[in-house]
């Protein structure tokens, strides 16, 4: 394999890291997860392209697709919190705590 | 340096993608999201696919991030934060671009993770035999249409059902 992927997989986990490890905002996870979809669309695309799969080309569109809607439903529901909260802040959501 | 133009723009793809995991306020992480968005569509440019590095700009840049944009600007009313001396940033920046200088130092050179990766077709795009006048990738997106008829639907009702979802959850209670 090249090396475009090293890169690309280290992209991948570094987002991934960033999604699992929370810091104040809920907004910053969201970002992370669309970090992760990007990274996932350009290997998905130059794997396509080097190897002249040439009618698994719709398949990068298809998860794109899917990731938008998967992020307006994100967005949703960190609007539902801010709604009920004023802030998106992760420490808000303690309604499971002891 | 200009055959090593696709590995030094993933390179630039990981440092963004450092800026905005490390979790500034989430302005700035859309910002630097912009700038990962845009140097990943360049990779895909070199590559030769135009169509999905347009698509990238439309759908992804233009669609998803204006969104994510407004919402943040909606929700989260405070003073941002900017990258503060986090040593986090640091270390997976210095680690970026150790990996990056070897790699660059020399031909020949084998990695070996989980899988061996090889440098040594990197410059050059296999191409065996003649696509003619048209670009394969356009058509194989065309082909969305004919072989991918069933696709459609299926995947055109699933989004249907998803913003009727997403109409509930906002409705609240």
């Amino acid at each position: 394999m090249s090396m475009v992927y090293i890169n690309i997989f280290l992209a991948f986990t570094l987002s991934f890291m960033g999604l699992l490890i929370y810091r104040s905002h809920l907004m910053s996870s969201l970002l992370c997860l669309e970090g992760m979809m990007l990274s996932l669309f350009i290997m998905m695309t130059v794997t396509i392209l080097v190897n002249h799969f040439t009618l698994a080309s719709m398949a990068p569109i298809v998860l794109l697709v899917f990731a938008a809607c998967e992020a307006a439903l994100g967005l949703s529901l960190l609007v539902m919190v801010s709604n009920t909260y004023g802030t998106d802040y992760v420490q808000n959501l303690n309604l499971l705590q002891c | 340096m200009m055959t090593y133009i696709v590995f030094i723009l993933s390179v630039i793809f990981v440092v963004s993608f450092v800026g905005f995991s490390s979790k500034p306020s989430p302005i700035y992480g859309g910002l630097v999201l912009i700038v990962s968005g845009a140097v990943g569509c360049g990779i895909v440019l070199s590559f030769g696919g135009s169509f999905l590095g347009l698509m990238v700009f439309l759908t992804y840049l233009g669609g998803m991030l204006v969104v994510f944009g407004y919402t943040t600007a909606m929700a989260t009313e405070q003073y941002p934060e900017v990258w503060v001396s986090n040593k986090a940033v640091l270390a997976c920046l210095l680690s970026e671009l150790l990996t990056a200088c070897h790699i660059l130092k020399g031909d020949d050179i084998e990695v070996e993770v989980v899988l061996k990766f090889n440098g040594a077709g990197d410059w050059v795009i296999y191409d065996t035999g003649d696509s003619g006048f048209f670009s394969e990738e356009a058509m194989g997106i065309a082909a969305l249409y004919s072989y991918g008829t069933w696709l459609v639907i299926v995947t055109g009702w699933s989004l249907l059902i998803g913003v009727l979802v997403i109409m509930e959850v906002t409705r609240g209670n």
